[in-house]
This record gives C-alpha cells, structure tokens and sequence, in this order.
C-alpha cells in the first residue's frame, strides 16, 4: 500500500506541468523562420528585412520584405560568409566566399529567391545586395536565429 | 583659316567621335546611370500559404540591461486579428516580481540599469519563466508605433532586466 501511494506520488510529481506548453508555433505545417535580419547600406540606400525560411519540404527560401534599394546594373543577391558586410566598405573583399542566389529581380517589394541545396546558413550570415560589375555592396543584412 | 586647316579639323572630329562614341557608350553601360530613376517593382508572395497562418508584425533580439537577457521576442497576429507577443530562445535570470511589458524605445530609462520614477510602460503580464518559449496577449489598446520595446522589468527595484527593440517584419 505504501509503495503504492509513493509511486502515485512520485507520478504526480513527475507529471507537474515542468514547462508550459504553447502552441503559436506558427508556420510548423508550412514553412520555419531559420533566421532574419535587417539591412542597411549607406553609399546605395538599402532597407528592409530579410528572412530566411525552411519549406515543409526542406528547401531554404530567402525572402526579402519592405524591401528598398537603389537600382543599378548587373544587382544580384548573395550570401557572404560573414558576420556583417561594413557599412563603409563599400566594396566586398574578394576572398570573401560567397554563395550566388540569382539576379535581384526589383529593387523594391517583396521577392523570394531559393538557396541552393546544401548551403551552410552557419557559414553564410549575411546577405548582400551585390553589384557584380564592380564588386559593390549595395547593402547587407547579419542574420540571427529567428 | 586656309582650306587644309578645314580638313583637317573636320577630321579630327570624325577621329574624336570615334573615339568619344564607343567611350561614352561603354560607360553607359558600365554604369546604367538611367536606373537611378528607374525602379522595378516586385510583390512575389510568401513562399508559403499564410493567410491562416499568425503572421509576424513585428522582431527584435533582447539585449541584457541589469542581468544578462538573451532571445528573440516577435510580435504575432492572430486570424482573428488580435496580438501576442512570443518569445523564444529566451533566457533571463529568475528574479522577484518580474514583468514583461512595451515600453517606447526612445525612453532613455531603458538604457540603464534601473529606471528612475515609473516607467511609462503597457503591462503585458508577469514573467512565466525565466527560460523558454512563451507567449504574451497584446492588450487591444496596445499601440505599437509608440511602444515599441519589450521590456522584462522587475516591478519591485525597477530594474530593466532585458530590452528589445521591435523592428516590423
């Protein structure tokens, strides 16, 4: 008898609600919010956020939203393994490696683009609008864990 | 001017053009200086059905003040159109009488330690814990443009234990 309310006991014990449980995980059907950031840029004006998200399916979408920067020739988005390209360095050092993610398709609204397969997001922390002609780094955006 | 004179400066300028043409064409399109009044607009939607989903207003990462604070705290709307502020990857020290609460960014109070006199703030509940993910209702009246910060803030000492800045998503 005695062992048994010890047990009932100690199943009481065990079962006190520890750690509160909530349920606004938002997207968990659709897609995860890995990480987002926000840009600046001082030389070409560049402003808003950037998101990276993990499709049910496992892909990575980066996903640009209030999105802002001046136009220009050959513009592409890329992820720079960086903590944060400098706001001064208007230029990107050529070491630096970098993952191409496509042409930037509007210099303004809201845009996706995928990453390709594989990408180290630990690596990769920072995402660069990239002027390719001349190595010009339009704005950039240091991404933390959402 | 004599007449070879003529020549010769028409010439030149057959020359000069020659050479000026592919020049300036070749900067035109190094440079596209047109593009700096042409913008080109996207709206692509998210990569995901949402329109059900809580949607993200509003992010921002805390920063300690009186006690280490680390962790994300995002602002949600639900479908029905009412607000919750979640926070993950959350960690605080534990404490007596904390609160979580909105408070204005540009309040200079939150830069220090501890807040002289009240803090001009929307209570949004006692802290649950002082780890892990958890979430706070948004009072209706809560406007966001002013308070733009959350606060986790001991009521007792009034102490700013952790701030974040809110960004829009």
């Amino acid at each position: 008898m005695l062992s048994q309310i010890k047990l009932a006991l100690a199943f009481c014990v065990l079962t006190l609600p520890w750690g509160s449980q909530f349920s606004v995980s938002a997207q968990e059907s659709t897609a995860k919010t890995l990480a987002t950031g926000t840009f600046h840029g001082k030389v070409h004006q560049t402003s808003g956020r950037a998101t990276i998200y993990q499709e049910a399916d496992g892909k990575l979408v980066l996903r640009l939203t209030n999105f802002k920067t001046s136009n220009g020739p050959d513009v592409h988005v890329i992820l720079i393994a960086a903590k944060d390209a400098e706001d001064d360095a208007n230029f990107l050092k050529s070491d630096i490696a970098r993952v191409e993610l496509g042409k930037l398709k509007g210099n303004e609204g809201d845009q996706n683009y995928e990453i390709p397969k594989g990408t180290d997001l630990a690596k990769f922390q920072t995402v660069s609008i990239y002027c390719e002609r001349f190595n010009a780094n339009f704005g950039a955006a240091p991404l933390e864990k959402f | 001017m004599t007449d070879s004179m003529i020549s010769w400066l028409s010439r030149k300028k057959w020359i000069l053009a020659g050479i000026g043409l592919p020049v300036l064409v070749a900067a035109w399109w190094a440079f596209r200086p047109e593009k700096l009044w042409v913008n080109v607009k996207v709206n692509e939607p998210a990569p995901f059905g949402s329109s059900a989903d809580l949607q993200p207003l509003y992010t921002g990462r805390l920063a300690g003040r009186a006690h280490p604070t680390s962790g994300r705290a995002s602002i949600y709307q639900t479908p029905d159109g009412s607000r919750d502020l979640r926070l993950t990857d959350f960690m605080t020290s534990n404490g007596p009488d904390v609160h979580v609460v909105l408070a204005q960014s540009g309040d200079e109070s939150l830069g220090q330690a501890f807040v002289k006199g009240e803090l001009n703030s929307v209570e949004l509940g006692q802290l649950k814990a002082n780890q892990g993910d958890q979430n706070y209702h948004l009072p209706d009246s809560a406007d966001l443009n002013r308070y733009d910060a959350v606060v986790i803030y001991c009521e007792r000492f009034h102490a700013v234990f952790g701030v974040a800045k809110l960004d829009k998503f």
